[in-house]
C-alpha cells in the first residue's frame, strides 16, 4: 500500500510538468494584453513598454517559459502582474478561505445528500422518494447566486441572524455560504446515493441479512451503505476538487475572499502568473484527491488492492 | 391507476408553485409609502468604528503606481497632496498653504503649511516633497502613473517650506496634475525603508492611519490622533470591504453590516432610500458617455451622417432606460463640473432632420454597421438602446460586446488608422484630473491620440482643433486657458466626431447617522469631514 502511494506521488512530477507547458501556452495565447491593462486608460505607449519590459513580457515566450519553470523549482511562482506580490502570497492568502469553506460545503453536502439519498433509497416511488428527488433536482437547478441572495435577505437582513457576508473568523460567517454551496452538492450526492443504494439493496447478501433477523435499519445503514459507497465517494471525491477551485459565485455573492473569484479577477486582467499558478495548484488538487479516493476504495472495499 | 392521478395533481402543484415564484419576483422599485429621505428618525449606532463598502478590491497603496479610482479613495483617508480637489472639482490647497506660477507656466512654487509630520513621526517639508517628486520622475521608475510627472525637470528646495518645481516644457495644467491623488506625499523615511512596497505600508500626513489589509476581504485605517487638520469628529476606524455583488453590498447597509456603501446600482435606488435610516445620494460626476464614430471610414467620414445620428437619439430615453434617470444629457465634449466646460446647443432629438441629413448625404435607405463595447450589462443594455434608436434612421447596427482584455486588444493591436477596423464604439471616459486637456485630448486629440497611443477611437483629427489644444497648454493663466477652450468645444461639437450622450451621477448610500462623507465627481470618497451624529 505505502508503495503504491509513493510511485503515485512521484508519478505527480511528469504530470504536473505537462499541465504547466499547457497552462503556459494556454494563457499567453488568449487575446489581450496584460500591461496595458496594468498600465491604465490614461497610459502612455511609453508607459505601457515600461510596464511590459518589468513584467518581463518583451521576452521571447521559450525564455519566458523557462524563468517561469525555473523559478518553480525554486519554489518562486513569479509576481502577480497585477499587484506586484508575489504569487504564492496572492494565492496563500485564499487558499484557507477556500479549503474551510468546502469543507464546511462538504459536511452540509455528504449529511444532507446522504440522508436523502438514503430515504429515498429505502422508500422507493413512494411519497418520500419523490419528494427527495424532487429536491435534489430543486437543488441541482436553483441558481447558486438567487439562493445566496435569498438566504442574505432572509437570514441577514430580515431576520438580522447571520452577518451579510465576508469571512470574519466566526463560525456565523460560515453558516449561510457553505449551505449555499453545500445544497448544490446535496442534490448531487443524494441522487448517486439512492441510484447505488437501490442497487445494492438487490443484492443477495442483504437478504440474508434480512433473514437472519438484523434490524433493516442496520442492514440499510451498517451494510447496505458501506457497498453502496465506491461511486459515491468517486463522485464526493470529484466535488471536492472542484469545490477547492473555488466557487466564484458563492464568494462573489458572500464576499468570501477565496480562489474562485481570484481566478475570474486573473483572467479579467490577463494576470498571467498568478492564473498560471492557481491552474497548477487546481491540478496538483485533483491529482491528489484521486489518489486518497484510490486509496479509500481499498479500505471500503478490502478485495480491492493496487500492489 | 393511484400513481397516474398522484402524479397529475404532483405536477399540477409544481406548476402553481412555480407560477406563484415568477409573479412574485422581481419587486417592485417604486416606494409604495411616500418616504422621504430626511423624515426618517436617526438611526442607533454602536461604536464609531464605521463599514464602507465598495465594487471592487484595491490594487495598491502606492499612489504613483495606482490607476484605479477605488484604490485613490483608500488611499486619500491616509494621503494628502499640496493640493486637491472641493466637491465641484475645483483645485483647493491641502499640504501647500498657497501656490503660484510664472507666465510661462514653467516653474510653480508652492509655500508648504508648517508643524505637520507624518503618522511616522518625519516632519513634512520641501524635502519631503522633493523625495516624493524625485521617486516619480526617477527615468528608472516603473511606476504607472510617472508619465504624470515626465514634463518635472527639477525639483527645487528653496527653502524650509517653500519647493519650486521647474518643467521642461509649459504645460498650464500643472496645478491640475498636483491636485490628481496620484501626487500625494509619501513620508520620504517609509520610501526609504520599504522602496516599492510602500504600496503596502502607506504612512502619510492624512486623518487615518493605515492598520491592515487582507486582499479582497478588507483593507482598516484607524484614526490619526495627531492629525494637523483635526474636527474632533473622527471616527475610531474604517474598515473598507470590496463587495463585488450588487445585492449584496445592497443588503450589508440594509442589515447594518455597512454605515456607506458605493456605488449604489441606479435600479435599485428607490427600493432601499427611506427606508431603514437609509439616505441614498446621487451628483453629477465627471464621467461622460459616448458614441464615437470612425471618422475616417466611409459613411462616418462625412458629418452630416453623424450629425444625424446624433439627431436620431433620444438622450432623455437613453437616460431613463439605461441609467434609470440617474443622469444627465452631455452637452459638450467634457462634463460640467470639469474645469473649462462650455456649454453647446444644438442635437436635441428630431428624427425628421435626421432623416434629411442622411438623405443628403446618400444614406436614405441606411446602411450597415458595427458595435464595439463591454459586456458589462450596463454597456449591453446602452448598445441595444442605441442599435434601436439608430434603426429608425435605417442604420442596422451590429452589437460585437467583448470582455475588456478583448475589447483592448481589438482596439489598440491596430498600428495605423487605415488597418483599423473600429466603426462605432460605446464607451466612457473620466479625466481624473479634472481638466479639460485631460478630458479632451487623449479623445480627440488628432493623430498623436490615435490608437495604439491613446484613445481616439474616433479618429479626429481636425488641424485648428489640434493647434488650439496645444496652444492651451502653453499659458497657466486661466481665462486664457477657458477661451482657448470655448473655441475647441465648439468646434468639436459642430463637427460631432461623437454622438454625445450622458453625463452620469455618482450614487452612494448611507445610514442616516453618518454625515459629513461625500463621493466626488471623479468618483472617489472624500471622508475628511465624516462624522456620527446621534
Amino acid at each position: 500500500m505505502l508503495r503504491y502511494t509513493i510511485k503515485r506521488i512521484i508519478g505527480l512530477i511528469p504530470t504536473l510538468f505537462l499541465v504547466s507547458i499547457f497552462v503556459f501556452l494556454f494563457v499567453h495565447f488568449i487575446p489581450g494584453d496584460p500591461a496595458r491593462l496594468v498600465a491604465g486608460q490614461d497610459a502612455t505607449l511609453e508607459d505601457i513598454a515600461r510596464v511590459e519590459k518589468e513584467l518581463g513580457l518583451d521576452q521571447p515566450i521559450h525564455v519566458q517559459y523557462i524563468n517561469f519553470i525555473s523559478g518553480i523549482f525554486h519554489g518562486d511562482f513569479g509576481t502577480s502582474l497585477k499587484t506586484g506580490r508575489p504569487v504564492m502570497d496572492e494565492i496563500g492568502l485564499r487558499f484557507m478561505p477556500t479549503f474551510w469553506l468546502t469543507i464546511w460545503s462538504m459536511v452540509w453536502a455528504v449529511i444532507i445528500g446522504l440522508v436523502i439519498g438514503v430515504i429515498s433509497a429505502t422508500n422507493r416511488n413512494k411519497w418520500q422518494d419523490y419528494l427527495g428527488m424532487f429536491g435534489a433536482v430543486s437543488g441541482i437547478s436553483m441558481p447558486t447566486f438567487w439562493l445566496g441572495l435569498m438566504l442574505i435577505q432572509l437570514f441577514a437582513v430580515h431576520w438580522g441572524i447571520f452577518p451579510t457576508g465576508g469571512m470574519d473568523h466566526s463560525w456565523k460567517s460560515y453558516i449561510l455560504p457553505s449551505f449555499t454551496l453545500g445544497l448544490g452538492v446535496a442534490a448531487v450526492v443524494a441522487r448517486f446515493t439512492r441510484s447505488s443504494l437501490m442497487d445494492t439493496l438487490k443484492e443477495d447478501y442483504i437478504r440474508t441479512g434480512r433473514a437472519k433477523g438484523l434490524v433493516e435499519r442496520k442492514v440499510v445503514w451498517g451494510h447496505a451503505l458501506k457497498n453502496a459507497m465506491i461511486p459515491i465517494v468517486t463522485m464526493t471525491g470529484l466535488q471536492f476538487g472542484f469545490l477547492l477551485g473555488g466557487s466564484v459565485v458563492v464568494e462573489t455573492v458572500f464576499n468570501w475572499p477565496g480562489l474562485g473569484r481570484l481566478l475570474i479577477d486573473s483572467v479579467a486582467f490577463r494576470d498571467y502568473t498568478v492564473i498560471q499558478g492557481e491552474l497548477l495548484l487546481f491540478s496538483l488538487e485533483f491529482i491528489l484527491i484521486n489518489l486518497i479516493v484510490d486509496l479509500i476504495y481499498s479500505f471500503l472495499n478490502p478485495q480491492i488492492r493496487f500492489d | 391507476m393511484r400513481k397516474t392521478s398522484l402524479f397529475k395533481i404532483f405536477s399540477i402543484l409544481v406548476i402553481f408553485a412555480l407560477a406563484l415564484v415568477g409573479c412574485s419576483a422581481g419587486g417592485s422599485k417604486t416606494n409604495n409609502e411616500s418616504s422621504d429621505n430626511k423624515q426618517q428618525k436617526i438611526v442607533k449606532k454602536d461604536g464609531k468604528d464605521i463599514t464602507i463598502a465598495v465594487a471592487a478590491d484595491f490594487t495598491t497603496m502606492d499612489p504613483y503606481d495606482t490607476n484605479d479610482t477605488l484604490s485613490y479613495s483608500v488611499q486619500k483617508t491616509m494621503l494628502q497632496g499640496l493640493v486637491g480637489f472641493d466637491k465641484d472639482m475645483k483645485v483647493v490647497p491641502v499640504l501647500a498653504e498657497e501656490y503660484s506660477s510664472n507666465d510661462e507656466a514653467t516653474e510653480f512654487t508652492f509655500k508648504l503649511r508648517k508643524g505637520i509630520t507624518f503618522h511616522d513621526g518625519t516632519p513634512f517639508n520641501a524635502e519631503a516633497v522633493k523625495v516624493n517628486l524625485d521617486r516619480a520622475t526617477n527615468p528608472n521608475s516603473t511606476l504607472i502613473r510617472s508619465s504624470l510627472f515626465s514634463v518635472i525637470k527639477e525639483t527645487v528646495v528653496v527653502d524650509e517650506y517653500t519647493v519650486k518645481v521647474i518643467l521642461s516644457e509649459p504645460f498650464g495644467a500643472m496645478i491640475n496634475t498636483f491636485a490628481h491623488p496620484a501626487a500625494m506625499m509619501i513620508s520620504p523615511k517609509a520610501i526609504a525603508e520599504y522602496g516599492d512596497n510602500v504600496a503596502q505600508h502607506p504612512v502619510g500626513t492624512g486623518p487615518y492611519v493605515f492598520k491592515d489589509w487582507q486582499p479582497g476581504d478588507h483593507l482598516t485605517v484607524v484614526k490619526n490622533s495627531d492629525y494637523w487638520n483635526a474636527t474632533g469628529n473622527e471616527v475610531d476606524s474604517i474598515t473598507f470591504k470590496p463587495t463585488p455583488e450588487n445585492g449584496t453590498r445592497i443588503a450589508m447597509l440594509q442589515a447594518g453590516d455597512a454605515d456607506l456603501i458605493y456605488p449604489v446600482p441606479t435600479e435599485s435606488i428607490d427600493s432601499i432610500k427611506g427606508k431603514e435610516g437609509i439616505i441614498v445620494e446621487n451628483d453629477p460626476s465627471i464621467v461622460v458617455y459616448y458614441l464615437s464614430m470612425n471618422t475616417m471610414k466611409k459613411p462616418f467620414d462625412d458629418v452630416r451622417v453623424r450629425q444625424a445620428i446624433n439627431y436620431a437619439i433620444n438622450k432623455d430615453a437613453f437616460i431613463g432606460v439605461v441609467h434609470n434617470g440617474y443622469a444627465s444629457p452631455l452637452k459638450s465634449v467634457i462634463a460640467p463640473n470639469t474645469q473649462f466646460y462650455s456649454e453647446q446647443k444644438g442635437y436635441d432629438f428630431d428624427l425628421e432632420k435626421a432623416k434629411k441629413l442622411m438623405a443628403e448625404a446618400g444614406y436614405a435607405d441606411g446602411f450597415t454597421t458595427t458595435l464595439w463595447g463591454s459586456n458589462a450589462s450596463s454597456t449591453m443594455k446602452a448598445m441595444e438602446f442605441l442599435q434601436q434608436q439608430l434603426a429608425q434612421i435605417n442604420i442596422k447596427v451590429k452589437i460585437e460586446s467583448m470582455e475588456s482584455g478583448t475589447l483592448a486588444d481589438k482596439i489598440w493591436n491596430v498600428q495605423t488608422p487605415e488597418e483599423a477596423e473600429i466603426e462605432l464604439y460605446y464607451g466612457g471616459w473620466s479625466p481624473s484630473t479634472g481638466d479639460a486637456d485631460w478630458g479632451i485630448r487623449p479623445l480627440l486629440g488628432g493623430a498623436n491620440s490615435f490608437p495604439p497611443s491613446s484613445y481616439n477611437t474616433a479618429y479626429y483629427n481636425n488641424e485648428e482643433v489640434n493647434q488650439l489644444i496645444g496652444d492651451a497648454l502653453k499659458t497657466a493663466d486661466s481665462s486664457e486657458r477657458g477661451k482657448i477652450y470655448v473655441k475647441v468645444q465648439e468646434k468639436i461639437w459642430k463637427d460631432a466626431p461623437w454622438a454625445f450622450l450622458a453625463v452620469t451621477d455618482t450614487t452612494y448610500g448611507h445610514k442616516n447617522y453618518l454625515k459629513g462623507a461625500f463621493v466626488l465627481p471623479d468618483g472617489s470618497l472624500n471622508v475628511d469631514q465624516m462624522k456620527i451624529v446621534q
